[in-house]
């Protein structure tokens, strides 16, 4: 596959990375001379220096015969015009990366079929969703919704309020059909076994039909957050989405701090019921006079990672139930774990999920990048493939995957391992180790 | 460097853009005038003598302020501009729309002719005749239409039919319009005045046929209507519509008055369809509710309290009174005296309350009392959670802080107005109640109040100088105080000004 990436930041260099891993030919153009002269050296990719949006470079670039054209340079516009002029120039696909929603707000249709951007990624947008589902599931910090949303994949983090830890996995009891299929430890992800002995701190990834995840993810949790009110400190291009979606919500009481008068009160026009305080926020005082120790959850998505991871570190301490940061840059995201926060989430990594998703395309339906490393995606298995008729452990083993769940006629099955597959299932699977490879070969068509 | 401007005649007023206003308006009031003019030769009443002489002048007055605005452009126009056009325009055509009063003969004293006057172009309805069947059919038609050029604005009348004349038209459609109705329509502000003066005549055309259905003669139903749907109050009858006793009547003008009293660039956008139509949503639904409850109230208050009286007619009474006075026509079926006091100080809230801005009505307009509420409910929770960024928010729609702030200065400047005319009135020598009911019924523009002014009385009783205050307080009401209240201001005449 031919991907020109325009852009070289944080995003770019993700996505140029992980498609050059997957043995794809990448270029990647940026107008940063310094910027590019350092990533030829460490990057797999033709990598060249000028204006990706102007259609004579493209047209240069070989855009023509691309079958991606990616644009996620810092500004909208700029992503824009490129996706636009990969387009009139004959690329395959395009994809364009927008942080402002005046311009497609809600309505992508007219991104895709009026202008012929095939994939518009709202990163902050994208990452309020994420935030939400984290606070509305309660226990789970992360839920994703495969098959149509039939089958929901939990992330949780074991607490010291968890009936599970100290026990082996394989001697828990089940509420639900449910399928604990992979752990997060120390960062890395790694596929459950039975023998696995659950420890506080782990990410336990969980995969059960969605009318049933909320019991499953309660029980392994323990006690679920209480209260209503949650916190959401910044009201930026995340924060906003975030409380506008939360405020929907029966029983959720949202309060949004913000430190710039001007954005707190754009804020507060836009939020129905939330209930916006201008308040800088880092000190503990401020957070306990605005409740945050009867939280039930503190969200931490200000523009500064620091001032996030700080505010959350507080905010835990003083008793928030689940407290949530966004850090964007991936070399704080260490300090998540160490500082007691929940869970962190990275826009960054949301357009890159997002865009890798679009790319895999073909029989990769749906796919979640976890921070660890690992990810979990949907694929359907062909008829005819080399996977049909083996049962699913075995043709988990054969991918160097594992099969969490999958949808058969619209009933979603949880499997043992003894299963066999049908043409037409739509499995989602858990890579330990990212690389899709393999996937396509044991479920796609032969 | 403060360059001097030009056109001023050593002050720093821009008569630049005042003459062609006034003189816009008087040429309006010469056409109002050439119509009587016309009625009383065609009746045969003799009254036309008294028309002639003023509908020439005006007329020519007109003509020559327009023909003198063509040459004279391009000069910068100021809101202060705005605000002294607009109030010497108004002025002008109370002092124009006298003439014909003292020429017939209908009053013999100047300040009662003006007040008559004035009390129609501000659609007041506070009447000095004493027996109204009396005077001929030109002088009731003429009360009739300066309540009518009075409804939706005389000056947005000159904007609409004389856009061209290089005027700041922007400027003196503000001044006059109520602040709080977001009117503009339309890119050119000589549209949307011409397009809220179309949809003016249109109820006007429809009302007529309704009122002619209902049973007036032609005559009775085109008065009734020009002061109905202005929102008025004058009638060619002494008893007002109360004279007619008839429900199909009543009804008519109920529905008149309640169309009167909505906004009419609501009417614009709902012909526009309902997504621009929905700010002005919460406005309408609170205008409703307040008629729906306060008839509901009033006409439960009336069966309790008066046993003599049927559910019917106590429906009845109260939903016309109600709508009249909360509208500011100020007609009159039932002698709202006779209520009880509390069927009486409801009254007295709804003239204050008013209608929807941006209508012919009144009153400090129910959207600003909606904002008032708000906004102290809002300061009463500050000082519980002072740093909560607030929102003034009505149904949905978010108002600035510039308009928090411009409602509660509203609210203060309009009350202390009240309290110092009362206290204006009593000095003058009027009892207590007739003091604070004429002072509510002129500041809101109703017409009738209680006491000496009650709803079968006329201001005969008020002295002549009441009578100069009062037709002040009218015109302040009218333009919604600002407009002729900083004329007042020392700072408006200082050169310096920027």
């Amino acid at each position: 596959m031919r991907v020109i990436v325009i852009g070289a930041g944080d995003v770019g260099r993700h996505i140029a990375t992980t498609l050059s891993a997957e043995r794809h030919d990448v270029t990647i153009v940026d107008q940063d001379a310094e910027r590019v002269e350092a990533l030829r050296n460490e990057l797999d990719a033709l990598v060249v220096a000028g204006n990706g949006a102007s259609p004579k470079v493209l047209a240069d670039l070989g855009a023509a015969e691309a079958d991606l054209v990616c644009g996620v340079t810092q500004s909208d516009e700029a992503n824009i015009i490129a996706a636009l002029a990969g387009h009139q120039i004959g690329a395959k696909r395009t994809v364009a990366r927008v942080r402002d929603a005046d311009y497609f707000g809600g309505d992508e249709s007219y991104a895709t079929h009026v202008l012929g951007i095939d994939f518009v990624v709202h990163p902050e947008r994208a990452t309020a969703e994420d935030l939400a589902e984290a606070i509305i599931l309660p226990g789970a910090v992360h839920a994703e919704h495969f098959g149509d949303g039939r089958i929901s994949i939990a992330e949780s983090i074991l607490t010291s309020r968890s009936p599970l830890v100290g026990r082996q996995l394989g001697e828990r009891r089940m509420v639900r059909p449910n399928f604990i299929f992979g752990l997060i430890r120390d960062g890395r992800a790694v596929a459950a076994e039975p023998f696995h002995v659950l420890k506080r701190g782990d990410h336990v990834l969980v995969a059960a039909a969605r009318e049933h995840i909320g019991e499953v993810v309660g029980h392994l949790a323990g006690r679920m957050p209480t209260g209503r009110d949650v916190i959401v400190f910044g009201a930026g291009r995340i924060g906003l989405p975030l409380s506008r979606r939360l405020e929907g919500q029966d029983g959720v009481r949202v309060t949004v701090m913000e430190s710039n008068p001007d954005r707190a009160r754009f804020a507060a026009e836009r939020l129905a019921r939330g209930n916006v305080v201008l308040e800088e926020g880092v000190e503990k005082d401020v957070l306990l006079a605005h409740g945050v120790d009867r939280a039930r959850a503190f969200v931490a998505c200000a523009g500064d990672d620091r001032a996030n991871l700080l505010a959350a570190m507080h905010a835990k301490q003083l008793g928030a139930d689940l407290c949530l940061a966004v850090v964007s840059r991936e070399e704080f995201t260490p300090l998540v774990d160490a500082l007691g926060i929940d869970a962190a989430f990275s826009p960054r990594l949301v357009t890159a999920e997002a865009i890798l998703r679009s790319v895999r395309g073909g029989n990769v339906r749906a796919m979640y990048l976890l921070l660890g490393g690992a990810e979990v995606l949907e694929v359907q298995a062909e008829p005819g493939c080399r996977a049909e008729g083996r049962t699913v452990k075995d043709a988990g083993k054969r991918a160097h995957t594992r099969v969490a769940a999958l949808v058969r006629d619209g009933k979603v099955i949880i499997p043992h391992g003894e299963e066999r597959v049908q043409g037409g299932d739509r499995m989602v699977i858990f890579n330990a180790i990212r690389g899709v490879a393999d996937v396509g070969s044991t479920f796609g068509a032969s | 460097m403060r360059a001097r401007r030009p056109g001023g005649l050593g002050t720093s007023v821009n008569w630049q853009l005042v003459v062609p206003v006034v003189g816009g308006t008087l040429g309006a009031v010469g056409l109002g005038m050439a119509v009587c003019a016309l009625t009383a030769v065609v009746a045969g009443d003799g009254a036309g003598v008294a028309f002639a002489a003023p509908t020439a002048v005006a007329l020519a007055l007109g003509v020559f302020a327009l023909a003198s605005a063509r040459r004279l452009r391009s000069i910068p126009f100021r809101a202060r501009d705005g605000f002294l056009a607009v109030t010497l325009a108004w002025f002008a055509a109370a002092v124009a729309g006298a003439v014909p009063f003292l020429l017939h003969g209908s009053f013999e004293r100047p300040v009662d002719a003006f007040f008559e006057s004035m009390s129609g172009f501000t659609t007041t309805g506070a009447t000095l005749l004493g027996r109204v069947e009396a005077e001929p059919h030109a002088i009731l038609l003429w009360r009739s239409l300066t309540q009518w050029m009075g409804g939706v604005g005389i000056v947005v009348l000159v904007v609409a039919i004389a856009p061209a004349t290089g005027m700041a038209t922007n400027r003196v459609f503000y001044a006059e319009t109520s602040g709080m109705a977001a009117q503009r329509l339309t890119p050119r502000i000589a549209d949307t005045a011409k397009i809220l003066w179309g949809i003016y005549v249109a109820f006007t055309v429809a009302g007529f046929v309704a009122f002619a259905a209902a049973g007036m003669g032609p005559f009775d139903a085109a008065n009734h209507i020009l002061t109905t749907i202005a929102t008025g109050g004058f009638s060619t009858r002494t008893a007002s519509i109360a004279a007619f006793d008839s429900l199909a009547i009543e009804l008519v003008t109920i529905v008149f008055m309640v169309l009167g009293g909505i906004n009419f660039a609501l009417y614009w956008r709902a012909l526009r369809g309902a997504d621009s139509l929905r700010p002005q949503l919460p406005e309408l639904r609170a205008y409703v509710v307040l008629l729906v409850v306060a008839t509901a109230v009033v006409t439960l208050s009336l069966v309790a309290s008066d046993t003599a009286i049927g559910a019917g007619d106590a429906l009845r009474d109260s939903a016309f009174t109600v709508v009249s006075i909360t509208t500011s026509t100020g007609f009159i079926t039932a002698d709202f005296e006779e209520w009880n006091s509390f069927g009486q100080l409801v009254m007295l809230m709804l003239m204050f309350i008013g209608a929807c801005a941006g209508s012919t009505a009144g009153g400090m307009k129910v959207i600003r009392v909606l904002l008032l509420g708000k906004a102290a409910a809002q300061e009463i929770e500050r000082q519980v959670r002072p740093t909560t960024v607030q929102v003034l928010r009505v149904g949905g729609r978010v108002f600035s802080e510039d308009v928090r702030k411009g409602v509660v200065s509203f609210f203060s400047i309009y009350m202390l107005i009240f309290a110092a005319g009362t206290v204006v009135m009593a000095a003058i020598g009027v009892d207590g109640t007739t003091a604070v009911s004429s002072v509510i019924a002129s500041l809101n523009i109703i017409g009738p109040g209680l006491g000496e002014v009650g709803a079968t009385e006329n201001y005969t009783a008020i002295p002549s100088g009441g009578l100069w205050f009062l037709s002040a307080l009218m015109l302040a009401g009218r333009l919604e105080v600002f407009t002729v209240l900083v004329l007042l201001t020392p700072a408006f005449w200082r050169r310096s000004v920027a």
